[in-house]
């Protein structure tokens, strides 16, 4: 019996994912190229309109010269984030038509959606970044290897709990509303509008359990000079992010059978 | 080759078992075209995506090592909001096809011109079945799996999509559910015959037909 060697079993892989890489960025943004640029204008948008917000109701940034840079670091980390685990635990069952084609698998629907999402967070972070940057808000990064770090610590815990999301929401529809629900007060306990170091102890004894607050702070680290956190502890987000990772890829493979 | 080792499948809904296959061990003959047949779930459709790699066995194997097709006749997979086209090429493109070679096999076999350029949910289910038969004979399969072909179109679509189709056959070994048994004689020079859980060969569609009407009458 002829067997298939793995680099051609790779070379297979690799075309199916670019195909639904492509099928997925045209069917969530439409077909024209406009549809792409809304993508990346509308998040970018929000987070203007939240800094216009704060900044009407007089508030300073707690670090530093500029209220949206600071805003920015803190909340584009957590939109990656979010928008990676909330779009990797529907992967499983939006995909299902797609199964009938034989030579795609389960796993590649989700690396194509972290592919996605990861790419559009990166342009959406540069486009943001530079706007702040030209309109003198911010300056480059200081250290631009620690934002690049933090950005793949990001995609490594957010595909990680997304996929544990959607091997649960495979077997436990509701979980999909239930995850909702757990991550919702994310936005005011992963220091978006405040510097988690200057918080009392006894908040910072609790927060610091929460990864996206690490990533936050990595991120902040990274990019502004002195920035200077008593919290942040690289390995635990990664750590944590790898886990998941391993739950989720191992799930995938043992309950494969029983999923469908 | 394509063979079944030791394969177990079962389905449970709300609580009620039901075994489809109960260690079935099966090789197919790569020369020839095989019926497949069998009372309403007996798991004709199932052998289908067993066999396409579609679904995976509970328990046992299932060996491939030619290029199959995925059960055709079906018309899901397209995703409705993208044209016509954008499912042609990206169909092309899993399969490591030309696009361009491709869609415009298609174009010319469909006949579907301008709709093309539509999405999937305008479409009418004779035009969706126009698209699905045309692209699976676009690609180049050894071996083409058919789950209950329905003919569509008007009497000049049907003589067109025999012809490519007995063209196919030359090159290509299919394996096919059909009730008729004018099909069956049509395409297929031998058979199988899915009951309690297990499959019986048969060397000739009369035998196969026979045994067929037998399992019917009892």
């Amino acid at each position: 019996m002829k067997m298939i060697s793995t680099r051609q079993l790779i070379t297979l892989q690799t075309r199916v994912i670019l195909s639904l890489l492509l099928r997925e960025t045209r069917a969530t943004f439409g077909t024209s190229s406009f549809g792409y640029i809304w993508a990346i204008v509308t998040p970018a948008a929000s987070v203007g309109l939240l800094v216009l917000i704060f900044d009407l109701g007089g508030r300073i940034a707690p670090f530093g010269e500029s209220l949206a840079l600071f805003f920015a670091t803190g909340i584009l980390t957590l939109q990656l984030f979010n928008e990676l685990s909330g779009k990797l635990m529907t992967a499983l069952n939006a995909n299902k038509a797609l199964l009938t084609y034989p030579i795609i698998k389960d796993m590649d629907t989700l690396i194509a959606r972290i592919l996605l999402v990861s790419i559009t967070y990166m342009l959406i972070m540069v486009v943001f970044f530079s706007v702040l940057i030209w309109l003198d808000l911010a300056s480059l990064p200081a250290r631009i290897e620690t934002v690049i770090a933090a950005y793949f610590a990001t995609i490594v815990i957010g595909s990680g709990i997304g996929m544990t999301n959607a091997l649960i929401t495979s077997f436990w529809d509701t979980w999909k509303q239930i995850e909702k629900i757990i991550t919702r007060p994310l936005f005011f306990i992963s220091g978006i509008f405040y510097v988690p170091s200057q918080l009392p102890p006894e908040a910072i004894s609790v927060l610091k359990w929460n990864p996206i607050l690490h990533l936050v702070e990595w991120y902040r680290q990274g990019y502004y000079p002195n920035y200077s956190s008593l919290i942040l502890d690289k390995s635990y987000p990664v750590f944590l992010g790898v886990g998941f990772l391993l739950i989720g890829v191992a799930g995938e493979r043992l309950f494969r059978k029983v999923r469908n | 080759m394509l063979s079944l080792d030791r394969v177990c499948k079962s389905y449970t809904l709300k609580g009620v078992q039901k075994v489809i296959f109960h260690e079935v061990t099966w090789s197919f003959p790569t020369d020839r075209n095989v019926a497949i047949m069998g009372k309403n779930g007996a798991g004709k459709s199932t052998l289908m995506r067993l066999l396409s790699g579609a679904e995976l066995p509970d328990r046992g194997h299932v060996y491939r090592d030619q290029k199959v097709s995925w059960p055709l006749g079906f018309s899901g997979g397209f995703n409705g909001s993208m044209t016509g086209l954008e499912n042609i090429r990206f169909v092309a493109r899993i399969y490591g096809q030309d696009t361009d070679r491709v869609t415009e096999y298609v174009e010319n076999f469909s006949e579907l011109g301008r709709s093309l350029r539509l999405p999937i949910k305008t479409y009418s289910s004779g035009m969706k079945a126009r698209l699905a038969f045309g692209l699976s004979m676009a690609i180049d399969f050894e071996v083409y799996l058919i789950d209950e072909i329905t003919a569509v179109g008007d009497e000049n679509f049907k003589k067109k999509s025999n012809r490519v189709f007995k063209n196919k056959l030359s090159n290509s070994q299919i394996i096919m559910v059909s009730h008729s048994a004018k099909t069956i004689k049509d395409y297929c020079d031998c058979g199988i015959l899915i009951s309690d859980s297990s499959i019986n060969f048969f060397g000739t569609c009369e035998e196969l037909l026979e045994a067929y009407k037998e399992q019917a009458r009892g």
